[in-house]
């Protein structure tokens, strides 16, 4: 008996063969008309970020001297000095930014993941931490100058590092929940029937596993408000001068990028370019500096959430 | 759907009834050697040759199915009993083989008085048919008749040689003695046969109940 | 209150009659998820130092009964769980008792190996001690390597008690977790098919380990392996639709079993 062929007469087997090879052809077309789509977009989202980066290199490497990075800004005119205030600004307001929404954001985060059950107030903080994400940092600047700065009476380092953590404590929670999530469960379930309690087990297991992303997430954070200018016009006014006091006013690199770019002399625009260069340096530098730091202590901070 | 077990079983259980037939068809064999003179040796020793065979396979073969299939219960006690009813089969054919020797050894003897040998004959052929049912049925009650039988077979082979060895007889013929001797030989190993057939009963209580030997 | 106190002196002092040689008592249990019943009023009596196995196939609630030992079946939510489990005559579902202190009596062992990623060798069997407050530097090695010597690993990574404990195989996590719970010093070992995720030469060096470690803990094993139960336990359940069908000496289980139902599940006609 011709096993190719079944009882009603049918030959199923070279049926479906025939009907797959034509669909074969098509699909072999298909598959390589969406790579060279998906190539194409990938050029697209490409090309202008690097891009960018040329501009910048190109406009702003001439810049860059040791007197640029140290010294103050000299007279407008003349072109000299440098935006030294500006850097120290900025690591001074995103530092303290950081060092205040790094605990808040990652026990927020951690309250989420693994004390908090589906009631509605759960739900609440995570609705309004979603939407918090997507708030306008212009606003944001605002509702920090209302605040702060009039309450205080000056343009001051805490108005811009608090307006800079509102803006990065969102993003802190995010991260950390869905690191906790991805933590198996059966980690804490090992962790239960050692006779561990609940906060032990998330503290000294559960944490420490999520090193990884937790800490992806405070880089991002970082960057994301190291660039921020809007709230910085509205609270830290930005000056010439170094860091004098926390109440008082204090430079920043958006800030001077963006003063340098809106006046009409070359010199500062070149100014503006080194200035943008440097920012980008910075942050770069400290993703850099994280991930060696993570390699050297055995974890690795990854690229995406 | 069956289990792969079910199949090695069914094997087992095939060559087992084989044994069986072929073990009763050379009881029946050598004992009309007896009856009538005939001379059945060699298909008696072709039996006896086939059941040896038979057993060496049931016994690779249940060794086989236990390292495979680590049978449990009921499964575990089948396949455990299998191994000595074969045995006990193969044996059959033996003592089977042992009186067409016997017979071939003391030569014809159509004078002789063959009622004992004859009389106790029957019973063990019931007995050989008893014991297969049972086997075949697995009933577990086949064993109080047969040991019950298997009595009456020992009472039988006693009181021949004790009729054998009364002081009143003094001295035999040569041709009484002949006699006597192939009688006493052949109800031995009918004893013997009538007591594998209990044995044999007795593995089908142990595959239904789990008991061993419901005696002794 | 004075009169629970009483009571349950009584019952301490006075152990129940014929209960005293069993380290383990489950009375009446009944477990729901939420609506649905899962553990059908099961009863059944382990002795001191040996080991029982629960069988039965999927979803016979093997698992949910052996949660119920160390109250980690009440922490599912929606769990809810009525009846007594007695270890050594005291009830650890009474409400005077610390669930936590209850499951350092009763250790646990899971199906697929969990030793902690960011913890080494050493700090792993140590995990238990060190998080719940145990100082004492000298006591706790010891310890590691006595849980890692009941676990049978000690030989292989003596030298090596710094490396991260994923750098292990598999059926060496197994073994590490097990002498993680062995630190605790448990009364009763919990373990939930340790097995199923080994390969056989794994698996057999943890039945190995199991025989040996029943002369000083009371051993309750959850298998879906049949033989494996055959081979290592004392006493065998079997268990089907969250009732236990049959519970007895291991040999007369699998020799000669009483139900029918569990003749036909361990011939393999069902399950």
């Amino acid at each position: 008996m011709n096993s190719d062929v079944t009882e009603r007469g049918k030959n199923y087997r070279t049926l479906i063969h025939n009907q797959m090879k034509k669909k074969y052809r098509t699909r072999m077309a298909i598959d390589r008309i969406v790579s060279v789509v998906v190539i194409i977009c990938l050029i697209a989202a490409i090309v202008p970020l690097v891009s960018i980066l040329i501009e910048v290199v190109r406009n702003g490497i001439g810049v860059l001297s040791f007197q640029f990075l140290t010294q103050p800004q000299g007279s407008i005119v003349g072109g000299g000095g440098g935006i030294g205030p500006a850097i120290q600004g900025t690591i001074i307001v995103v530092g303290l930014a950081s060092l205040i929404a790094t605990p808040v954001g990652v026990l927020a985060g951690i309250y989420l993941s693994e004390f908090a059950g589906n009631g509605v107030f759960p739900w609440a903080v995570r609705f309004f931490n979603d939407m918090l994400t997507g708030l306008p940092s212009i606003v944001i600047g605002i509702v920090g100058y209302v605040t702060i700065v009039l309450a205080i009476g000056s343009f001051s380092v805490w108005a811009g590092a608090l307006s800079l953590s509102i803006i990065m404590i969102p993003i802190l929670v995010r991260v950390t929940e869905e690191t906790l999530k991805i933590v198996p469960h059966s980690l804490r379930e090992a962790g239960y029937a050692l006779g561990l309690s609940k906060a032990k087990i998330t503290m000294k297991i559960v944490l420490p596993t999520a090193k990884s992303g937790v800490l992806t997430g405070i880089v991002l954070g970082i960057a994301r408000i190291a660039g921020e200018t809007a709230p910085l016009i509205m609270t830290i006014l930005g000056t010439s001068l170094f860091f004098s006091s926390l109440t008082g006013p204090v430079d920043a690199l958006p800030l001077r990028i963006w003063r340098l770019a809106s006046q009409p002399y070359e010199s500062a625009h070149a100014f503006g370019w080194g200035a943008a260069l440097v920012l980008i340096f910075m942050i770069l530098g400290l993703n850099v500096a994280l991930r060696l730091l993570a390699y050297k202590k055995g974890f690795a901070i990854r690229t995406e959430v | 759907m069956a289990r792969l077990l079910d199949i090695g079983l069914d094997r087992v259980r095939n060559l087992i009834m084989d044994m069986a037939i072929l073990a009763r068809d050379s009881v029946n064999a050598a004992l009309e050697s007896y009856e009538t003179g005939t001379m059945l040796r060699a298909q008696i020793f072709e039996y006896s040759e086939k059941l040896r065979v038979l057993q060496l396979e049931v016994a690779d073969f249940t060794t086989e199915l236990i390292a495979r299939y680590q049978p449990v219960a009921r499964d575990l006690r089948f396949i455990q009993s299998c191994m000595d009813i074969a045995y006990g089969f193969s044996r059959f054919g033996r003592y089977a083989y042992d009186i067409a020797d016997v017979l071939e050894t003391i030569g014809p003897i159509p004078d002789c008085d063959k009622s004992r040998v004859v009389d106790m004959a029957k019973t063990v052929k019931d007995m050989i048919t008893l014991s297969v049912d049972s086997l075949k049925k697995l009933d577990k009650d086949t064993s109080k008749k047969l040991y019950m039988m298997d009595d009456s077979v020992d009472a039988l082979y006693r009181s021949y040689l004790r009729l054998v060895l009364a002081p009143s007889k003094a001295s035999y013929s040569y041709s009484e003695v002949r006699c006597f001797v192939s009688a006493l030989l052949i109800l031995r190993y009918l004893e013997r046969i009538s007591d594998h057939a209990c044995y044999i009963s007795d593995c089908v209580h142990y595959i239904v109940t789990a008991d061993s030997s419901p005696r002794r | 209150m004075e009169e629970l106190i009483r009571e349950q002196e009584q019952e301490i002092g006075k152990p129940l009659e014929g209960i005293d040689k069993y380290k383990v008592v489950i009375r009446n249990i009944n477990g729901w998820f939420g609506t649905k019943q899962a553990l059908k009023n099961i009863n059944l009596n382990v002795k001191e130092k040996t080991v029982a196995a629960f069988i039965g196939p999927s979803g016979c609630g093997k698992t949910t009964l052996i949660r119920c030992l160390n109250r980690m079946h009440e922490m599912t939510p929606g769990a809810r769980i009525e009846g007594e489990v007695l270890v050594d005559g005291q009830d650890i579902y009474d409400r005077s008792m610390d669930p936590v202190i209850v499951k350092r009596r009763v250790g646990m062992v899971f199906q697929k190996p969990n030793p902690f990623p960011t913890m080494s060798i050493f700090d792993n069997v140590a995990a238990g001690l060190k998080l719940n407050g145990i100082k004492d530097k000298k006591l706790i090695s010891e310890v590691v390597e006595e849980g890692l010597r009941g676990a049978a690993l000690w030989d292989e990574v003596k030298n090596e008690l710094e490396k991260p404990g994923m750098s292990l195989s598999g059926g060496q996590q197994q073994r590490l977790c097990i002498a993680r719970a062995l630190a605790l010093q448990p009364e009763v070992l919990l373990m939930d098919e340790p097995t199923s995720a080994l390969d056989p030469i794994a698996s057999s060096k943890i039945e190995e380990l199991v025989r040996v470690l029943k002369e000083h803990v009371t051993i309750i094993i959850v298998t879906h392996n049949m033989q494996q139960a055959a081979r290592i336990s004392d006493s065998t359940a079997f268990m089907y639709l969250g009732e236990m069908i049959e519970y007895g000496p291991t040999n007369q289980i699998f020799k000669n079993p009483e139900k029918e139902l569990t003749e036909r599940y361990i011939s393999g006609i069902f399950g």
